[in-house]
């Protein structure tokens, strides 16, 4: 989901900036006032920036289809830290990943939307709404994980789509959506794995930092 | 001897390690590229329209190759990782 510099036309460079320009605001206003509520939200917002940033860098490889691609690390990210700091933490590690040829400085708008703010708020909003039905945590920081990374694939094919072939975005999405899956899934199933350890992880140890995170009622039901 | 805790990362980053090596190694044993899928995707939808990805800046990446690139970054992202996890993690006084 990496765009690099150059595939995006201007125009829509500065589209998917003005989109994420504002929940990034929101996101370091969130970053405020919960760092003053918990001491201990600055240190896990540190290890979860580190963690995304590493974890939606880092190629793995999948035999069965012959290529590699990575996780994205931010639906854990938003069930831990919030989705609005997600944003900033994804838009942070977007910027430092073009100094290892991921994605492009003027493309940091637009994989900051699919990353960040999709990938982040489809996971937080499923693992919420999955904590509402009572589901168990892992379970649901788990398809979490599973959902928050497929749609941030469909999302980046979805921006290319536009920018690039705006006479037939729809089948173009579908091609670029297509390319993107047989690689994702299996890593998405990753997600699914390492978004729930880590999730019911910091629950078992810290129950306060979910707490404070989405409510305790959410949390320990 | 290590506690617990450690002997459970070293054991988990080995098996991670392994899987990645074993993935890699059957991959590239099946003659396939193993190239990202961003850069595939990418690629095909710039051929689309004639696009071509530029790099605006220089990338460490270019200098010193993908594969010490990343281990620089899995190395620092490890650091910040490591210095913070006792300050969350430790077991509060009222939990002993």
């Amino acid at each position: 989901m990496h765009i690099s510099d150059g595939i995006l036309r201007p125009e829509w460079a500065l589209l998917w900036y003005a989109v994420a320009i504002p929940f990034i605001a929101v996101g370091i206003w969130e970053i405020k006032r919960k760092r003053e509520n918990n001491p201990a939200y600055m240190p896990l917002l540190a290890m979860v920036g580190a963690a995304v940033f590493i974890i939606s860098v880092w190629h793995i490889p999948v035999p069965v289809t012959g290529s590699c691609s990575h996780p994205i690390g931010t639906p854990m990210a938003a069930i831990l830290v919030g989705p609005f700091a997600t944003v900033v933490l994804s838009s942070i590690a977007l910027f430092f990943q073009t100094f290892f040829g991921h994605g492009g400085l003027t493309t940091i708008g637009a994989n900051t939307v699919s990353m960040g703010i999709m990938g982040g708020f489809s996971g937080y909003l499923l693992f919420s709404g999955m904590r509402k039905v009572k589901s168990p945590l892992w379970l649901a920081a788990g398809f979490a994980g599973f959902v928050g990374d497929m749609v941030c694939y469909i999302v980046a094919a979805l921006e290319l789509a536009l920018s690039l072939n705006p006479g037939s975005v729809l089948s173009h999405w579908a091609l670029y959506s297509i390319g993107y899956m047989p690689t994702q899934i299996p890593l998405a199933v990753a997600e699914f794995v390492f978004s729930a350890g880590i999730v019911q992880y910091i629950a078992d140890r810290r129950p306060d930092l979910l707490e404070m995170r989405i409510g305790g009622g959410v949390v320990n039901a | 001897m290590p506690d617990k805790f450690t002997l459970i990362a070293i054991a988990l980053m080995a098996v991670i390690s392994v899987s990645l090596a074993i993935g890699a190694y059957v991959g590239y044993k099946s003659g396939s590229e193993m190239e990202g899928t961003d850069a595939i995707v990418e690629d095909t939808a710039a051929s689309t329209v004639g696009a071509e990805a530029t790099a605006i800046g220089p990338a460490i990446t270019d200098v010193v190759g993908e594969p010490a690139g990343f281990t620089i970054a899995g190395i620092i992202a490890g650091f910040i990782i490591g210095y913070y996890w006792p300050e969350v993690f430790r077991r509060r006084e009222s939990d002993a």
